[in-house]
């Protein structure tokens, strides 16, 4: 499904100058169904490597590729890559101030929905959609009505994001530490919400710096990034591992 | 020293007695006589020099009044406003003259005419060429006073249609007066051709005791108009005034604000917005005079300018010594959609008493890249995206309107100058 072969990257810059390399050399496969855990020290790539795959600007690829289901990813933009069903759970939800949550969930899906060429959902049919689906995730209907994050808690950010992508339904959602800021409840819901979506067409990249999400969403492989680089990758057990043992032996072995 | 000058073909016309309409006689003479002293302003003279108006006025533009207009493009212009539901009267002006046919007078309040009014004891502006022009040529107007105690229910409108059949000078003048604990609410509509002209219109509000004004101004003239406003207004103790402009249209536009505060816990917002692209220029021109203690001015400008459009905003907020617990803020934020759009603002705050809360803030910017990625990585497409944020800083400013179906309106013709430009 999602195939990145030796990915390098660097932040764009105007000045042909040497920039300093963010991702050194990635390569990962993502099969339909598997959730795939990422961890590594704050500064490894992490959110890079996110921002790379759902297509923010700035970033410069100068070496690899990568492909979704058979496609070249990097060719599109960000808005292409989510009507393929790319999704990105910020690490930082973003305030759009002035834009009603439940307007924004009607523009991004009518979009996508529309860039796929399926028909537009209707209005009741969408709030009936959104409710649903808010009610798992605990967010309040006024929630709905107030401005994308805006005054919302670094947990409402959170469940929102979460809500976004159970009513997007991407086919690939990554989620960039989801769990940071949230009290233990809070990371119940999220994580119910999260495993409510695991299906065998789904697959997910999960990133987390503490492997305290990954008890309650179970990850089927982890990998370890290190400066740019996977420097380790095995099963669940390795989340444990790094639990017990830090990132220290990490950061030396990759320097 | 002074060098003189070779008058331009406007302050030749301007300056010409000849030109003066009938009544008020003196005052006009008066006013006409400053203009050709000081000519029109340019860019030395401080408060003009972003917009130099003696260049701007590029030809002679001859005072006229009336004149007639094809019936379809009245009708086509008229259905620019987009107050029709929300009014319950209005006074329609063509060409600076009262077109009573296309008007329905409000009921419960003293309505009169400028042109038919014997004395309405004007006094000139010290140094406002504006106001010295509006004085010397005024053709119309209306004069409306509110009763004490009375609270209008309906909004009235005022609309000013131009079309003059050649290039010319649109002369009109407002009073708007509320007694004690009297409410109104005001909505404007300027529109016109789309061939040259020049349209004037000053309007002096006061507000007495514990009376609420809420005025609202659409500006839609025509894409190659020069318009011209004064806002005067004075405001009595626990006095209100919402005043809120919204620029679309013009080729170049200077709107000038004078309040005074007369009476305490008195409270202004005067606020607005431009949308404007091409070679478009507007600028406001604000003086809050905090003259007595306890009064509140907030003034709040979101700008959105394209291609080579430039806006201007100069706020200056005067607090006298003894206007102790002042509070005065007033900010101006412009969003630039275009390497060749530019915004220019200057704050100023001339305080002299000390225990006051005054601020005022400044920012230009492009859209912001995070959140267009936020919404871009949801699928929503880059143009909507844009449209999107655009249209939500918009609304930012329309939220100082009160009237809940203003706002509304005010959303709508932003969405459709965010469709006429294909943001
Ligand atoms: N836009 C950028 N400009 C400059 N440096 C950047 C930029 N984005 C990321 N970096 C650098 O790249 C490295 C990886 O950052 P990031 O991907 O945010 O790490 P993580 O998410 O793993 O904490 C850091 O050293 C960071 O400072
Ligand atoms: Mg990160």
């Amino acid at each position: 499904m999602l195939e990145i072969k030796n990915l390098h990257a660097k932040v764009a810059s105007s000045v042909e100058e040497e920039g300093t390399e963010i991702l050194r050399g990635i390569s990962l496969t993502v099969n339909p169904g598997e959730v795939h855990a990422i961890m590594g020290p704050n500064g490894s790539g992490k959110s890079t490597l996110s921002y790379i795959l759902s297509g923010k600007d700035g970033y410069e690829v100068t070496e690899g590729s990568v492909t979704y289901n058979g496609e070249d990813l990097l060719d599109k933009e960000a808005d292409e890559r989510a009507a393929a069903g790319i999704f990105l759970a910020f690490q930082y939800p973003v305030e759009i101030p002035g834009v009603a949550t439940m307007q924004f969930l009607k523009t991004a899906l009518n979009s996508q929905r529309k860039a796929r060429g399926e028909d537009e959902l209707s209005t009741p049919d969408l709030m009936r959609l959104v409710r649903e689906k808010s009610q798992m995730l605990k967010v309040k209907p006024e929630m709905l009505k107030r401005p994308v994050n805006v005054g919302f808690s670094g947990g409402e950010k959170k469940r929102v994001e979460i809500l976004q992508m159970a009513v997007l339904e991407p086919t690939l959602c990554i989620l960039d530490e989801t769990d940071s800021g949230l009290d233990i409840d809070a990371l119940r819901v999220v994580a119910e919400g999260v495993n409510a979506l695991r299906s065998p067409d789904r697959a997910m990249i999960i990133i987390t710096h503490y492997q305290r999400l990954l008890d309650y969403i179970v990850p089927d492989k982890v990998h370890v990034l290190s400066k740019g680089k996977i420097v380790n990758s095995g099963g669940k057990e390795l989340a444990l591992e790094l639990e017990k043992d830090g990132y220290a032996a990490y950061e030396v072995d990759a320097a | 020293m002074s060098i003189a000058i070779a008058k331009t073909p406007a302050e030749e016309v301007y300056a010409d007695l000849d030109n003066l309409p009938d009544g008020f006689d003196d005052i006009r003479k008066q006013a006409a006589n400053a203009v050709a002293k000081s000519g029109l302003p340019n860019r030395r003279v401080e408060e003009w020099k972003w917009t130099d108006l003696r260049r701007i006025v590029d030809q002679a533009y001859p005072p006229a009044i009336g004149g007639d207009v094809a019936a379809e493009k009245l009708d086509e212009l008229s259905a620019l406003s987009p107050f029709g539901n929300i009014v319950g009267s209005r006074i329609v002006f063509v060409n600076g003259v009262f077109d009573e046919t296309r008007s329905q007078l409000p009921k419960n309040i003293s309505i009169s005419m400028l042109a038919s009014a014997d004395k309405v004891g004007f006094s000139l502006r010290d140094g406002d060429v504006i106001d010295a022009l509006n004085l010397a040529y005024a053709s119309d107007g209306v004069i409306i006073n509110v009763a004490k105690g009375v609270k209008v229910e309906k909004p009235v409108e005022l609309v000013f249609l131009t079309a003059p059949d050649q290039p010319a000078t649109i002369t009109t003048r407002n009073v708007i007066r509320l007694e004690e604990g009297a409410e109104l609410t005001l909505l404007e509509t300027h529109a016109g051709h789309n061939e040259a002209y020049v349209t004037n219109c000053v309007t002096e509000i006061s507000i007495a005791d514990n009376a609420t004004l809420n005025r609202v101004r659409l500006q839609e003239d025509g894409e190659n108009a020069i318009h011209l406003s004064n806002t005067a207004a004075n405001l009595g103790q626990e006095a209100n005034l919402r005043d809120f402009t919204f620029t679309i249209g013009g080729q170049t536009t200077r709107n000038q604000g004078f309040v005074t505060f007369n009476g305490e816990n008195a409270a202004l917002n005067m606020s607005g917005s431009y949308m404007i692209a091409g070679k478009q220029h507007a600028d406001t021109t604000l003086v809050i005079n905090h003259a007595v203690p306890a009064c509140e001015s907030r003034e709040l400008y979101k700008c959105v300018m394209d291609e080579n459009a430039r806006g201007v905003f100069q706020g200056k907020v005067i607090v006298a010594r003894d206007a102790q617990k002042t509070d005065g803020q007033q900010s101006a934020n412009a969003l630039l959609l275009s390497e060749g759009a530019e915004f220019d603002a200057k704050p100023e705050l001339e305080i002299y008493a000390d225990d006051v809360w005054c601020g005022h803030g400044a920012t230009s910017g492009d859209l912001d890249k995070n959140q267009l990625f936020y919404l871009k990585a949801r699928g929503i497409p880059e143009n909507k995206a844009k449209a999107l944020l655009i249209a939500a800083f918009a609304a930012a400013a329309f939220d100082e309107i009160e009237n809940e179906d203003v706002r509304e309106a005010f959303n709508e013709l932003a969405q459709g100058w965010l469709q006429r430009r294909e943001v």
